[in-house]
């Protein structure tokens, strides 16, 4: 008896996704489109979704969490981020980059402090790797900590920080050693209260414009020996095994994205006619609906794929840069297809194509751009994982 | 107090209308492959019923009708909204019965459980909006009855209800048990559970019952179904010719013609 790959979701992920699509129905979508144009951070929403239980999804129920694994966070992503790309950013860096490292490297403490905390909204967190001199290059950046009694002090200078505004809990990368490279590198748990750190500039946004992105500039900020997450040194190794779960949500998104440019796209060439009949009827319209759908099933396969193996504890740093990549690069082509579709009313904000459209383009750029993405899968196929 | 509220699957009513589909051998609509979910105002109900648990205690009981497979996903959101029992009655002839037929089961199902002071419904369902079940059921329970209402109060003995109507708004006392059909208001819409309490709910046991095991006696049903049709809306454009003033002419004696104005 051969067992079957079985692509069918398990009772438990639909009722989730269930879950996720009446929350996205009813809280986010009425929302969506004046959340983007005011570029407002969406307070009362983020409220409600971590009543809902959506901010710490993996998060064991004992430390506040919803417990779920992997493959039910990606099915839930996929569907906040269908409503809104920009509520979804904000729930998923919440999730994959700031509650995931907590409990997989914290200590006992770390996580009875922190997780329930950033589980039921009374904090929100934001990740803190990127500099204006590392980006893609992250493991070179230059923000240091130096040991100062029972504090670490650190200084820098970090960018492009998601939830930067609004967050309590940064996660931060610094240097404390001088190892070159990663393994200099260390990763702190920062309140954001403490003195010596402050938001810097604000940045304006071409997509996800309802989440915020910020500088956060660290000058001689005291961090309790305490929080330091991990061992020193470890920083890398977070970074880059954070990074994984992080693209995960970030493929969901992508996917969330590229099916409501879908369904925009494919409930507009049933209604709009020209000639005389639907639009729908032509065969050039028939062919882009059929090649968005085909790339998004493929996108989707490939994220839960790498869920799976990440749920089942197996290494998936190639899957789920390959989902990564594969889903971002299907959003910007399905969105870019369904403004095609809408013509000069995919142009306008009266549609939402031009949106989605819009938010899709950071799915290429952040968590690694899609050159970061074929360089990581590269090396798995071709043997050099150096 | 001890409530059953009685929900009902039916296909998504927010699908856009080119996913309607009858099904001529059945004369009902195509439910394989479509999104089913809790009828809205049978939502209403149980939001109306959890919040009466909260203030004055008791049990609340999802029961539903259908084929098992299909039906399940209604009673376990009701668990995870806060339902303490959840009752299937697996009954793959369920989405052919029209309110007589259903009644006569649901009712059944209810004295099987025994002692419901109240027993919640929409007041119509979102497919078929009979709008029968509720007053049948009270025929059959011997209980009292009042529909389309939005809020309750318990009593000893007794419930006082406002109640929508045309003109505004009846405050009615029922004697227990009554069985109350809701419709929708702000009060009442219905909670979003928590994922931790749809996991939860996905361990609880689900009853699950035939219409045999409940004793339901097969009923005629006195109602047959001969046709259901899609109505055919035709639009037609017609473009006004003339100077402004012309048009405004035009247009005013369409409308007189058509007596819309």
């Amino acid at each position: 008896m051969y067992r079957a790959v079985d692509f069918r979701l398990s009772d438990e992920h639909r009722v989730v996704q269930a879950a996720a699509a009446d929350f996205a129905a009813r809280e986010i979508l009425p929302l969506a489109a004046d959340l983007d144009r005011s570029g407002g951070f969406p307070q009362e929403v983020i409220r409600k979704a971590a009543e809902a239980g959506l901010l710490a999804m993996t998060v064991p129920e004992a430390y506040g969490g919803a417990g779920l694994d992997a493959v039910a966070y990606v099915i839930a992503q996929e569907e906040l981020a269908r409503a809104s790309a920009g509520v979804q950013t904000i729930i998923t860096v919440n999730n994959s980059l700031v509650c995931e490292p907590i409990l997989r490297f914290g200590s006992e403490a770390q996580k009875r402090t922190y997780l329930p905390a950033l589980a039921s909204g009374r904090s929100l967190g934001c990740y803190c790797l990127t500099e204006p001199a590392s980006g893609s290059d992250a493991m070179s950046l230059r923000t240091s900590a130096r040991a100062d009694g029972e504090h670490w002090i650190l200084n820098g200078t970090k960018i492009f920080v998601t939830n930067g505004v609004e967050a309590d809990v940064c996660l931060v990368y610094a240097r404390t050693g001088p190892e070159p490279g990663a393994r200099g590198l260390s990763a702190f748990i920062v309140e954001k209260r403490v003195p010596g750190v402050r938001v810097g500039k604000i940045e304006h946004k071409l997509g996800i414009r309802c989440s915020s992105t910020a500088e956060i500039v660290f000058e001689d900020a005291r961090v309790p020996k305490a929080n330091l997450l991990g061992e020193v040194g470890q920083g890398g190794r977070i970074a880059l095994a954070t990074l994984d779960g992080g693209r995960l949500g970030i493929a969901a998104q992508a996917v969330g994205i590229a099916r409501a440019a879908l369904e925009a796209a494919r409930d507009y060439a049933r209604q709009r006619t020209q000639f005389g009949r639907p639009i729908a009827d032509f065969q050039a319209i028939q062919w882009m609906l059929a090649d968005m759908a085909t790339r998004i099933d493929a996108a989707r396969l490939l994220t839960l794929r790498a869920a799976w193996l990440r749920a089942q504890d197996r290494p998936h740093t190639r899957e789920a840069s390959m989902a990564k990549l594969f889903a971002s690069e299907t959003a910007m082509w399905a969105t870019h297809k369904a403004v095609q579709i809408h013509g000069g009313y995919g142009y306008i904000q009266d549609y939402p194509v031009e949106r989605y459209f819009r938010d899709a383009k950071i799915t290429e750029i952040y968590e690694g751009t899609s050159e970061i993405q074929r360089l990581v899968i590269a090396r798995h196929t071709i043997g050099t994982r150096t | 107090m001890n409530t059953v509220v009685c929900l009902k699957q039916v296909v998504d009513p927010e699908l856009p209308a080119w996913d309607f589909a009858i099904d001529p051998a059945t004369k009902r609509q195509v439910r394989t492959g479509k999104p089913l979910v809790i009828s809205t105002y049978d939502e209403n109900a149980l939001e109306l019923a959890l919040q009466l648990k909260e203030k004055v205690g008791g049990k609340v009981t999802a029961l539903t009708l259908g084929p098992a497979g299909e039906v399940k996903d209604a009673v376990r959101l009701a668990l995870a909204m806060g339902a303490d029992e959840a009752v299937v009655i697996d009954d793959a002839e369920a989405p052919l019965r029209l309110g007589p037929d259903k009644a006569a089961v649901l009712a059944a199902a209810i004295r099987r459980l025994g002692a419901a002071d109240l027993v919640l419904t929409g007041c119509e369902s979102a497919d078929w909006v009979e709008r029968s079940v509720a007053p049948l059921l009270a025929e059959m329970l011997g209980a009292a009855c009042v529909t389309f209402i939005t809020a309750l109060e318990t009593g000893a003995g007794t419930v006082t209800v406002r109640r929508t109507a045309e003109e505004g708004v009846h405050v009615v006392q029922a004697r227990l048990p009554a069985v109350l059909s809701v419709t929708s208001d702000e009060a009442i819409r219905p909670r979003l559970p928590k994922v931790k309490d749809i996991m939860g709910a996905m361990r609880k046991p689900v009853q699950q019952w035939t219409p045999a095991d409940v004793g339901a006696e097969a009923v005629l049903p006195p109602v047959e179904v001969r046709e259901v049709s899609v109505p055919q809306r035709t639009t037609r454009c017609e473009f006004l010719e003339g100077d402004p003033a012309q048009q405004a002419q035009a247009l005013v004696e369409r409308l007189q013609a058509l007596k819309l104005i």
